[in-house]
């Protein structure tokens, strides 16, 4: 196995805490939960399966005993679909197994008039698969439209309207562009008058010119 | 390749943005080296970073050296050059060169056909400098030259489709970078991740110009795949209110961000290297960051309103 230090990226004298937090960035970036639906899955839990080991390995050989503990990952069980009562479940068992162009030539068979909510939830998937998010946003769009109580076709379009919002990446225009923070100058006095009408509510002052 | 793929210099490191610019700077000279002094006009921040990916995924060896500057003599800049005996790092300049001089003159034939008058007049008097240097390009990597005809030609036709899908418009350019990205490894899985990055990449690329040029082509009657999807075209020929700009510019903003958010995952797998820091903060900051000064700050708008 490759230097478990080399994969935490720290050096060999780094302390507990450090290996931990290196730890810790690299488990947030790897995640299984950024990659959902990502056709590079496998290789994120590859390299989740690569820091896990050396993260207990490094904890192993410094505590002197086999068994580590502490911040270990999960596993995580695949987004399986509803499944039961699907009429295109080979079409779900083609995306789930990556044949995209399969599952798509399928889809396109079925004549309009039966399509039905699935049929627009599944068609989205495969568009969001190739990387056509206009189309797959529309189509699963009008999934929840035909179904609404659906949950399965609901957190398709969540994702989709999440991504756009900039919560994974890209540009929010409502939040201040690279600071993160919570609390600017702004927020800062609009609470302290918050709290001066309070004080005067209950017969206190804190702020005496107003 | 529009220009939009740099990286965010606030965020950067002093020694990432020396080396960030030593790789432009040894980008020029190997375009001057092998496609003639008149090709250097065609670099591109773009292949700046095509040239930096290529080095990370074959960990190419560089060294830096201290030379005059081409077009400035009296400035000295630093220059990464290819390692004594490092053969893939003189490949990696020579492709992204190549790459430059290309992907331009598809430019330049593109303009030729449908800008102003006077642009027309430019892009004729370049088109005809780079004529060469083309030649010499498309003969080192023919591979190339065939994938970036091909995509023109799905471009057209997208773009003159009955209906126009904006997903439909975005694809050639997507796979073109995916298919340049993808050569770039010899690993399977490396290959797959690659691929990825070019494939959201280029649609990126694609959209972001779209988003760019919107207003302008609406107003002056020109095509932009967004203009139906947003409901734009009854405003063709005139300028758009401002308010209908500000909403079309968002949902511009918000196509990008899915289109980011989908690269992300590929960022994250891309290979570790002495580049590391730069990809990432070209890929992660550079881009959103664009997004903001064009859509929201409309910085090139200002420049341009000044100069007149």
């Amino acid at each position: 196995m490759a230097d478990p230090y080399k994969v935490l990226g720290v050096s060999s004298t780094a302390s507990d805490e450090e290996v931990k937090d290196a730890y810790r960035a690299l488990a947030k970036k790897y995640h299984p939960d950024q990659y959902a639906d990502s056709p590079l899955k496998d290789l994120a839990d590859e390299k989740m399966k690569e820091i896990n080991e050396a993260y207990d390995t490094i904890v192993a050989q410094r505590r002197g005993r086999q068994n580590a503990g502490g911040y270990t990952y999960a596993g995580y069980s695949g987004a399986s679909g509803s499944g039961g009562g699907s009429s295109f479940s080979d079409v779900r068992s083609y995306i789930a197994s990556g044949r995209i162009a399969d599952a798509e030539q399928i889809l396109n068979g079925v004549p309009v008039e039966n399509r039905n909510a699935e049929w627009y939830f599944l068609k989205g998937s495969v568009l969001y698969r190739r990387g056509w998010l206009e189309e797959a946003k529309d189509h699963f769009t009008r999934a929840c439209q035909m179904d609404p109580g659906n949950g399965e076709y609901q957190a398709a379009l969540n994702q989709a309207m999440n991504q756009r919002s900039g919560m994974y990446g890209g540009y929010n225009p409502n939040m201040g562009s690279m600071n993160t923070g919570g609390c600017n100058t702004c927020d800062l006095c609009q609470g302290m008058i918050c709290a001066d009408c309070c004080c005067e509510c209950m017969g206190g002052d804190l702020i005496p010119c107003c | 390749m529009f220009g939009y793929v740099r990286p965010f210099r606030g965020e950067m490191l002093v020694k990432e943005y020396e080396a960030y610019k030593a790789v432009y700077c040894g980008l020029c000279d190997a375009l001057g080296k092998h496609y003639g002094r008149f090709s250097r006009f065609a670099l591109s921040y773009d292949c700046t970073f095509y040239a930096i990916l290529a080095m990370q995924i074959r960990s190419a060896r560089l060294c830096a050296e201290k030379k005059c500057c081409t077009c400035n003599p009296l400035k000295k800049c630093t220059y990464l050059c290819p390692a004594e005996g490092d053969g893939s790092a003189a490949e990696c300049y020579r492709k992204a060169a190549a790459l430059c001089v290309i992907m331009t003159v598809y430019k330049l034939r593109d303009n030729m056909e449908d800008e102003g008058l006077l642009k027309r007049i430019d892009a004729r008097f370049l088109h005809g400098l780079t004529k060469g240097a083309m030649k010499k390009a498309s003969r080192d990597f023919p591979e190339m030259a065939e994938a970036v005809r091909k995509m023109t030609e799905d471009q057209r036709a997208a773009e003159t489709a009955e209906t126009v899908s904006v997903d439909r418009c975005a694809a050639p350019t997507a796979e073109l970078l995916e298919t340049l990205f993808t050569d770039l490894s010899t690993d399977g899985g490396e290959r797959r991740v690659l691929g990825q990055l070019g494939y959201f990449l280029g649609r990126w690329v694609y959209l972001m110009d779209a988003s760019d040029d919107l207003a302008k082509d609406v107003e002056q009657g020109r095509f932009n795949p967004f203009a139906e999807r947003l409901g734009l075209a009854k405003y063709r020929g005139q300028a758009l209110p401002e308010d209908v700009r500000k909403a079309a510019e968002a949902e511009c903003n918000a196509v990008l961000n899915g289109t980011l958010a989908r690269m992300g995952s590929a960022v994250s797998l891309l290979p570790g290297g002495q580049f590391t820091g730069i990809l990432e903060n070209i890929l992660k900051l550079g881009l959103p960051e664009i997004q903001r000064e064009i859509l929201f700050l409309h910085v090139k708008e200002k420049r341009n309103g000044r100069s007149v």
